[in-house]
């Protein structure tokens, strides 16, 4: 920790001189107290009453997949030629929306930004309940989710084998492997967390369920020296990964044939897509958290800041990646990439085309504005409109893309179902149950990471910022 | 104090206060010297004189195993097992296996990191140490810093090191005395385990595979092709003339194959249209004619089909009076027996079907030789 009596504050230019990560006295023992008194406590009403929502919406969900299951998907408004719809948009919906964990835990880790230490936990939190919301669309739009265990290459009577040139198939590696990191690096964080909340509790059923969880933890110099090369492995590993999954769903759509869909700007455009839909959605979910688990001191103003201003460089990727759909599209001279993009601006579907547009390009310029950047009326403003954007955006690729496709006598309307409003309504009352049970179970807040870097944490002879 | 003590932690309220005391602790030579701390502290392990942490080597080496694995197993399945061309790409075109060997590299070396770090390095879970039972560990996890000087030997004098480590500057010591029972859930427990599992699997399976390939003659479950049955040509000893399949009983006759219409056609002169002259007969009529009946005597039966004309053949104009004073009979033995160059009609037409015909013919040739009162009946 940069201390303020050993650098001169003149010295610096005012833009790179780092505030402090938090507000007020924070101390490791006060931290402890703060985070992880929560779990201890009763919940107050209010969470009762969000948790009530949350599980109605799940418990309706689930109504509709069991008569998904029942009658079929038949049931569902897709069908031919647009055999891919509210599923496919919600699973790349969902698996995007994970993408701000990993990229909060990994890439600003290896970037050094200590920010991220407050959010971080969250935000991992936030991108495991995202991805077993997202598998849920693939595993029922198999149609028979009890035999989806065929995805898996294994040995079988019927002498099969898995196509492994078809990117459906690259998906399941990828999301699988996705879903088992981000667990992974996750848990791993948390050993020291519930190490302490070992330490600390007095009741004996949470003492032993934390003492099995904990593995043992003893916080020892050795330990401690493995631990922080197995998170940085981990963070470089997660970083590669995060880039990866969602390139490996846009193949999915950049590998067909299909006018719209195969364009080589897609891994990109989609990784972007996923940083700023799951960026979002940890501002909104974060500007609760800290109203009202009172942590307005760990989760301050700045980390709102930066996290605006993330969202603000994705929106001018998102809108440099819009026209460069135009461009390819008139670049190409083909009638058919022509035809499918003039469908996103002035086809039966123009009103998504420039929902998505506005939601996702106009909206959030907004925070080119400090103020905006920091009040929660605008920000979550944006939030809301990015999340129903980037729904849209992959409505816009999926639908509008597939519904006119080269042989006009196939054209068709796509119109969905209230079965597939229902299960969508079922995976946000999941993901939210999940985000209301974390906060009431574990710490919400990297209580060890922030220890770390909290003023005079580190030996005063070791004073560069080249810790974590 | 007593030679089963397993270590003595002092206790320090800040980093500084650790990192200064470790090489005064360190220098005394009383046992090993080991931190414990709420959060990994820098510099520590160059003061501890540990040595660089192997992971990055495993991972490494884990990694690019994964690698291997995946993709011998994609071109094996894709291009030696299961060869399918799919997209018109060759069988071991390697780029598309590309993404998932990627994927699985990552998993091998992420599990090798988390795993290994806690299993191997750290030897993780370890429920029964010494200093989780300490007074002092509800600090050690929250915010102060602890040094230990642990027993290398019988011969540690834990007096000696509580001396040592006041004299550091811990603002507290413990004894902590050496655990009275074995751990019950250890890493090795652990490690072992998974190994033996993992050993008998592969025991296990390579006993399936060669057990199939050396003794093939053993076939997995045909019930189903061991029932008793008899197949047609089969003899039996059930039946008084040893055979398998038994003659039907003398006179009998097929579903829908009533025998009709044999003798002279003079003879058939007599039968009557057992059919009733309502909308349905003719309509049936009607198809069956078009369909078998229409290419060589023509839509009007008049002898003008579309097949005259491409063979030359002379069907029977049914127009004619001599088949307009044809007894319905006589009709139907021709259909069913067939007259000059017409074949029978008999295999292809039901009985019903046949007398729906001849109904048909009597309409067409009532409709191209229509008297006057024949409009009257039509008149409303």
């Amino acid at each position: 920790m940069r201390s303020d009596a050993a650098i001169p504050a003149n010295d610096i230019p005012e833009g790179l001189f780092e505030l402090p990560l938090t507000e007020g006295r924070v101390t490791p023992g006060s931290l402890d107290d703060q985070v992880l008194s929560f779990p201890e406590t009763k919940p107050p009403k209010q969470w009762y009453i969000g948790l009530a929502i949350t599980l109605s919406a799940l418990f309706t969900g689930l109504a509709f997949i069991g008569y998904t299951f029942f009658t079929g998907i038949g049931a569902w408004g897709n069908n031919s030629p647009v055999f891919w719809a509210f599923d496919i948009i919600n699973f790349v919906f969902w698996v995007g929306i994970g993408h701000a964990g990993t990229l909060i835990s990994a890439i600003l880790f290896l970037f050094r930004k200590r920010w991220r230490n407050a959010i971080a936990r969250y935000a991992e939190a936030m991108t495991i309940f995202a991805v077993m919301c997202a598998v849920i669309f693939p595993l029922i739009h198999v149609g028979r989710p009890w035999l989806a265990f065929w995805l898996f290459p294994y040995p079988n009577q019927r002498a099969l084998w898995t196509n492994f040139r078809s990117p459906l198939l690259w998906d399941v590696f990828a999301v699988n492997t996705y879903f088992s990191v981000s667990a992974m690096f996750w848990y791993l964080g948390l050993i020291p967390d519930i190490a302490s909340m070992r330490d600390r509790t007095t009741s004996k059923f949470r003492k032993l369920i934390y003492t099995a969880l904990a593995l043992g933890w003893r916080g020892a110099a050795t330990h401690w020296q493995h631990y922080e090369k197995a998170y940085l492995l981990l963070a470089g590993l997660a970083t590669g990964l995060v880039l990866s999954v969602h390139s490996v769903v846009s193949f999915d759509f950049a590998t067909s044939v299909v006018p719209g869909w195969h364009m080589t700007i897609f891994p990109p455009y989609f990784v972007a897509g996923a940083i700023f839909a799951g960026f979002s959605m940890v501002v909104m979910v974060l500007v609760v958290v800290r109203e009202t688990m009172q942590l307005k001191n760990l989760i301050t103003m700045r980390h709102l800041d930066v996290m605006n201003k993330v969202i603000l460089a994705m929106s001018c990727i998102m809108g440099y990646s819009y026209m460069m759909e135009g461009f390819t599209a008139w670049y190409s001279m083909n009638e058919y990439l022509h035809h499918s993009f003039m469908n996103i601006i002035s086809g039966n579907y123009g009103w998504a085309g420039w929902l998505t547009i506005s939601c996702n390009i106009l909206i959030p310029q907004i925070l080119w504005f400090k103020k905006a950047r920091t009040s929660y009326f605008w920000m979550i403003l944006v939030a809301i409109g990015v999340t129903i954007g980037m729904w849209f955006e992959r409505f816009v690729i999926i639908v509008i893309s597939l519904h006119q496709d080269y042989l006009p006598s196939a054209w068709r309307i796509y119109k969905p179902t209230m079965v597939d409003f229902g299960i969508l309504l079922g995976t946000f009352g999941l993901f939210f149950t999940m985000v209301l049970i974390f906060a009431r179970v574990l710490p919400v807040i990297a209580t060890t990471e922030v220890k770390a870097i909290l003023p005079g944490a580190q030996p005063s002879h070791h004073g560069d910022d080249h810790h974590v | 104090m007593s030679e089963t003590s397993y270590a003595v932690l002092g206790m320090f309220d800040s980093p500084d206060a650790l990192m200064q005391a470790i090489p005064k602790v360190r220098a005394t030579n009383l046992g090993t010297v080991e931190a414990y701390t709420p959060y990994p502290i820098h510099g520590i392990e160059e003061a501890l004189g540990l040595r660089r942490s192997p992971l990055g080597g495993m991972v490494l080496v884990m990694g690019i195993l994964g690698a291997i694995t995946a993709f011998g197993f994609e071109y094996w399945i894709s291009a030696i097992d299961y060869p399918i061309i799919t997209g018109g790409k060759a069988a071991n075109s390697w780029e598309a296996f590309i993404p998932i060997m990627f994927e699985v590299t990552v998993l091998f070396a992420t599990f090798t990191a988390g795993l290994g770090m806690l299993l191997l390095l750290n030897k993780l879970p370890l429920f029964g140490h010494p200093v989780l039972s300490s007074k002092s560990i509800t600090g050690i996890t929250r915010d102060r810093y602890a040094l230990a000087l642990e027993a290398e030997s019988d011969a540690f004098d834990s007096a000696a090191a509580a001396r040592a480590l006041q004299e550091a500057g811990a603002v507290e010591v413990e004894v902590l005395p050496a655990p009275e029972r074995s751990p019950f859930l250890t890493s090795d427990f652990i490690l072992r385990t998974l190994g033996g599992i993992f050993a008998a699997c592969v025991v296990s399976g390579l006993a399936m595979f060669f057990g199939t390939k050396w003794f093939p003659l053993l076939p997995p479950m045909r019930h189903i092709e061991d029932q008793p049955r008899l197949n047609a040509q089969k003899a039996s000893a059930f039946f008084k003339d040893g055979h398998g399949m038994q003659l039907p009983v003398p006179g009998t006759v097929a579903r829908g194959y009533l025998p009709t219409a044999t003798g002279t056609q003079e003879q058939a002169a007599s039968l009557v249209n057992p059919l009733p002259r309502t909308k349905e007969v003719f309509t049936l009529g009607h198809k069956v004619y078009s369909n078998r009946c229409e290419v060589c005597h023509g839509a009007l039966a008049n002898g003008v089909g579309s097949l005259t004309a491409a063979y030359g053949g002379k069907p029977a104009n049914l127009q004619a009076q001599q088949f307009r004073d044809y007894p319905d009979g006589e009709i139907y033995w021709a259909i069913v027996n067939g007259k000059n160059a017409m074949p029978s009609h008999a295999p292809y037409l039901t009985d019903q079907e046949r007398w729906a015909v001849v109904h048909y013919v009597r309409a067409l040739q009532r409709a191209q030789n229509a008297k006057d009162e024949d409009l009257k009946v039509v008149a409303p």
